[in-house]
């Protein structure tokens, strides 16, 4: 059996994990990965290119997580006119599941709120808080921002969102945009970066800057960098204003996905959703066995067998 | 005899020709009676009047339009554009004198809208066309009439107290053309007095086709009506209603126009000031809380009124949700003030107050691909796509539906009905489109289905940019048939030709014997006798004289026995009335005739017909057989064997004579002759011998196989190998075999 697997982009910590995972679940059933992806996440186009080779070569499954909401739409509906079990991870397309088209999602209600909860204790109740990297080809980063708006607005109303900036995948853009809104709000006391690029943008404006800003930045979805620390400091020694990361768990969307896949190729029931919850990260628990399995980069369980040689 | 007798035939034709030359010079001028007859149809002045148009049954295939939105709504034919010179043409080019009339209400209060009348040349434009206009214009509160020919000089005669002519009011407007003079009144059903308008046109537009049209406001029309009109109704239009006549159209019309124009600009100015100044771009509200919705104000033109009303600016487009608002069309400058609600792609605008700035010229499209629009980039926005039309569907609500593929993405044009209806029923699958409307990616709208719809507004926004590609499946087919067809054609006429050259060669076989026979063979017989005749008259003594007699009577009797095998060879008789094996018998009785050679012959299977070809050669190669064995052989028996098979005839000549060592420099005896004529039909050709027992020579000749409904394409195929293959270098021995 041959599955492919196509994420928003290859060779970022977030994707390969998904790797692992969908790796790990096709070894014991001897199911072949065929791994591939657009060298950036905002490259529709090559993803289309890739999702209808995967159509056109008879795969028996697909596993995509979408980098752009509607442009996969045709691509997809072709792949389940031609009968392939298409298994979304992610981020949902503008299409529901049913028949042969299932999704594994992160909950991003719960990321929204989680963010929310954590500026709350951040802010004790009142403050001022930028919603940057709002990009509506994600389906799932409008529903973050809408969830945590909301859980704001209903649970602390003296928390007012003063700056809300769209983003994009390229990290000198969010980077101006964090610089930007820094300036606009030079009392701001929070920002929720919505997407990793905005994360990394942000992080490099306020460590750009020159006597440095108050602010605490709460991200999604770390790219990598390993910024939070017991004494908040960056791997470098420079201070750091990463508060928190709020992680999706990429690797258990790989391996469910694959699962689910050969589970529906058996004829077993399968859900036509799972949601998966996303874990806060912060300096007090990064060093849990829970949040050290899910940002482990030991994949040996995967694809690679490590062993001397003879 | 003969070639006088021809030529005065030639020139004295039969009465079978006499009647062909009658027919053909009857049909020419029924031809040409007939051309002229649909030409005077076609361009008959009067030709469909009187005209009605069927709004009110949901029909206006005939009407096209040149700018617009025009839309049949509740059967009224509708025009929501404040575009310049909107128009919406039907009728015939060849219409001279007649007069239309409609019901015609105004939609805006900076504009005008009317009827055209002979008119021609017509191109998209303010005033690009050639023709007649009378329209109600709200602005300066008149009738007017002018003429257009791209360019503008019109008349006026204002109503009669202010506000006459006002927008949202139904008025009845006629237009009349006679001859040079033009006149155009219009009455509201209600107890307006009628207002009426004539110019005299010393150059003026002789024929065209009726139009709709307005100017910087849109319109609704129903009831058009087209008669022919006499000087009689002309008088009775001006004289009933008090009209008054104007013979010299300004130019300064245009000047009024401008000023009047700009009084609307800085009435429209004062109000747009009345509004509020905290305006932001539609973009801007998708960063807008979508927690606690926000009182928003934006400012664009309208560029959809239904089913939804959507408004663009520079920035993107918003959808107005549930507006108050008045009557807004396509290319209104708006602006809006309400609950803004950002959406992941564009916005929308709830319980939104609507007041209109501007009446203008709608914007025109962007021009995206299906990748872009696909993005929701464009969601809410006027743009152009292009793509390759795949299937045609009708909506629950009966709206017509195309489906549309350009390069990896899919989407779905929807259309109104009504006017769309013809165009959409020819619309061929396959052909490549090109788009205009507004880019959906609301769920509602797409129904999951693609990643965008695009509405459009009217069927002028569908533009067929080229046909389905022609190398279709079943013109494919098509041409595989017709290519067999043809190789049926060609392969009948070349065998036809072919007889035809055989039957030649025959018939002048047969001539070349009867003349050897009336001149060669009686010369013979008379040297013959005539030596006979001296020996007879010598005296016994003379025996050297008697001796030379002899000899010289011997030769006349062998040139004679030779002239007489020659005419027999050439003489085949009929080989189409008679089979190969009694044209042989016949033909090697003759040679062996006087002689004690006893010719058998035998048949075995069915008798069946044999190609002339085929037949011709096998009774060569036996005639030369037959006459080497009785020049060279010395038999006593001759036996002539024909043997018929399904796919086969073989042809065996044996002798019971000396023979000959095979291989003994004696392919001389023709048998290299029959062995070429042997190849020129694919046939295989044995010989056997030897010295004192005999010889045999069989021909083993393929029959093409009897063609039924089901073997003919075998049967083609084969033929066609064979010429290809088999025949090709035999040509040359075919050719060869019939000269020899």
């Amino acid at each position: 059996m041959r599955i492919a697997v196509i994420p928003q982009t290859e060779g970022t910590i977030f994707w390969e994990a998904a790797h692992a995972g969908a790796e790990q679940a096709a070894a014991p059933h001897g199911i072949s990965i065929y791994w591939t992806a657009p060298t950036r996440e905002d490259d529709v186009e090559a993803q289309i290119t890739l999702v209808n080779r995967v159509v056109d070569r008879h795969y028996q499954g697909l596993v995509l997580a979408p980098d752009q909401a509607l442009s996969l739409i045709t691509p997809v509906r072709r792949a389940l006119a031609h009968g392939i079990p298409t298994v979304v991870i992610g981020s949902p397309l503008s299409i529901p599941p049913g028949g042969n088209l299932f999704y594994i999602l992160s909950d991003d209600e719960e990321g929204g709120r989680l963010a929310a909860e954590r500026a709350a204790a951040l802010l004790k109740g009142h403050g001022t808080v930028g919603l940057l990297g709002i990009n509506p080809d994600i389906l799932g980063i409008m529903t973050r921002a809408r969830a945590f708006e909301q859980f704001l607005a209903q649970n602390d109303p003296g928390i007012h969102i003063v700056e809300k900036r769209m983003g994009s995948f390229n990290a000198p853009h969010e980077q101006q945009m964090a610089e930007e809104t820094l300036r606009a709000n030079p009392n701001l006391n929070v920002i929720v970066a919505l997407m990793p690029t905005t994360v990394d943008g942000t992080l490099s404006a306020l460590n750009m800057a020159p006597e440095g800003h108050p602010v605490k930045v709460i991200g999604f979805d770390d790219t990598g960098l390993p910024p939070i620390d017991a004494a908040g400091t960056g791997p470098f020694g420079q201070k750091s204003s990463l508060d928190s990361i709020i992680q999706g768990d990429s690797r258990a969307m790989g391996q469910q996905a694959v699962e689910l896949i050969q589970a529906r190729l058996l004829g077993h029931p399968v859900p036509a959703i799972v949601l998966l919850h996303p874990k806060l990260i912060t300096r007090d628990n990064m060093n849990s066995p829970e949040v050290r399995v899910m940002l482990s980069q030991d994949w040996t369980c995967g694809r690679w067998r490590w062993g001397s040689i003879q | 005899m003969w070639p006088l007798a021809l030529g005065f035939n030639s020139m004295k034709p039969s009465p079978r020709h006499e009647w062909r030359v009658l027919f053909g010079s009857l049909a020419c001028l029924l031809m040409a009676l007939g051309f002229l007859a649909l030409r005077g149809y076609l361009r008959d002045p009067n030709r469909s009047l009187p005209y009605r148009d069927s709004f009110a049954r949901g029909k206006a295939d005939e009407w096209s339009a040149l700018g617009g939105t025009w839309e049949l709504v509740d059967g009224v034919m509708r025009n929501d554009s404040d575009e310049r010179g909107a128009k919406l043409l039907t009728g015939s080019p060849y219409w001279h004198n007649y007069a239309i009339e409609a019901d015609v209400k105004l939609l805006g209060t900076s504009g005008d809208a009317g009827l055209v009348i002979r008119s021609s040349d017509e191109e998209e434009g303010v005033n690009d066309y050639s023709g007649y206009y009378a329209g109600v214009r709200t602005i300066d509160n008149s009738l007017v009439l002018g003429r257009a020919a791209h360019g503008w000089q019109e008349t006026i005669k204002q109503g009669p107290a202010p506000g006459a002519i006002r927008p949202f009011q139904l008025y009845h407007l006629k237009l009349i053309a006679y001859d040079c003079q033009i006149a155009a009144a219009v009455a509201a059903s209600s107890s307006m007095v009628p207002i009426s308008l004539a110019i005299s046109d010393p150059a003026c537009a002789d024929s065209g086709r009726v139009g709709l049209r307005s100017y910087s406001s849109g319109g609704m029309w129903r009831n058009v009506v087209v008669r022919r009109a006499s000087h009689e109704d002309l008088i009775a239009m001006l004289g009933g209603s008090g009209g008054q006549s104007d013979s010299s159209p300004r130019n300064a019309a245009i000047l009024n126009a401008g000023s009047l124009a700009l009084e609307a600009q800085t009435e429209n100015q004062k109000a747009a000031a009345s509004f509020s100044s905290k305006t932001q771009s539609i973009r801007s509200l998708r960063l807008t809380s979508s927690a606690e919705p926000s009182i928003a104000t934006v400012r664009g033109g309208v560029v959809l009124t239904a089913p939804i009303l959507i408004v663009q600016d520079s920035t993107g487009g918003a959808y107005i949700a549930h507006p108050n608002s008045p009557l807004l069309k396509v290319g209104d400058e708006v602006e809006v003030i309400g609950q803004a609600h950002p959406g992941n792609f564009s916005s929308t605008i709830e319980h939104a107050t609507v007041k209109v700035l501007w009446a203008q010229t709608p914007m025109p499209p962007v021009s995206v691909t299906a990748s872009q629009a696909s993005t929701g980039k464009f969601d809410a926005q006027f743009v152009e796509v292009q793509g390759h039309l795949t299937g045609k569907e009708h909506g629950s609500d009966n709206s017509l539906i195309l489906n549309l593929d350009e390069g990896p993405q899919s989407f779905r044009a929807i259309l109104n009905p009504g006017r769309s209806d013809y165009l959409f029923n020819t619309l061929k699958l396959g052909s490549s489109l090109r788009v205009r409307g507004i880019c959906i990616v609301d769920q509602t709208v797409t129904q999951n289905l693609t990643p965008f719809v695009m509405l459009l507004r009217s069927n002028e926004d569908l533009e067929v940019l080229a046909g389905p590609p022609w190398w279709s499946t079943r013109h494919i087919i098509a041409i595989v048939f017709g290519s067999l067809l043809l190789a049926l054609v060609v392969n009948f006429v070349y065998h036809r030709i072919a007889h035809w050259r055989m039957q030649g060669v025959l018939e002048e076989r047969q001539r070349l014997a009867h003349e050897m026979h009336d001149t060669l063979a009686q010369s013979f017989a008379g040297i013959g006798f005539q030596l006979q005749a001296i020996r007879n008259r010598l005296p016994e003594e003379s025996s050297v004289v008697l001796q030379q007699l002899d000899m010289a009577s011997n030769l006349v009797r062998h040139s004679h026995e030779e002239a007489r095998r020659s005419i027999a060879t050439l003489r085949p008789e009929s080989l189409e009335s008679e089979d190969i094996l009694s044209a042989l018998d016949l033909c090697a009785r003759r040679m062996v005739e006087g002689g004690t050679v006893q010719v058998v012959s035998e048949r075995e299977g069915d008798q069946r017909h044999i190609p002339l070809r085929i037949a011709d050669t096998l009774y060569r190669i036996g005639q030369e057989a037959v006459a080497n064995a009785v020049r060279h052989a010395q038999p006593t028996i001759l036996t002539i064997r024909l043997r018929n098979s399904q796919n086969l005839a073989s042809l065996q000549i044996g002798d019971d004579g000396t023979g000959f060592q095979k291989g003994n420099g004696l392919l001389g005896f023709g048998i290299r002759g029959m062995q070429r004529r042997a190849q020129s039909i694919s046939a295989e050709f044995h010989i056997e011998s030897a010295p004192g027992a005999g010889t045999r020579i069989r021909i083993d000749a393929p029959l093409p196989p009897r063609v039924t409904l089901t073997t003919w394409p075998k049967a083609l195929w084969r033929h066609l190998k064979e010429q290809w293959t088999d025949v090709r270098p035999s040509k040359h021995a075919d050719s060869h075999s019939y000269r020899g």
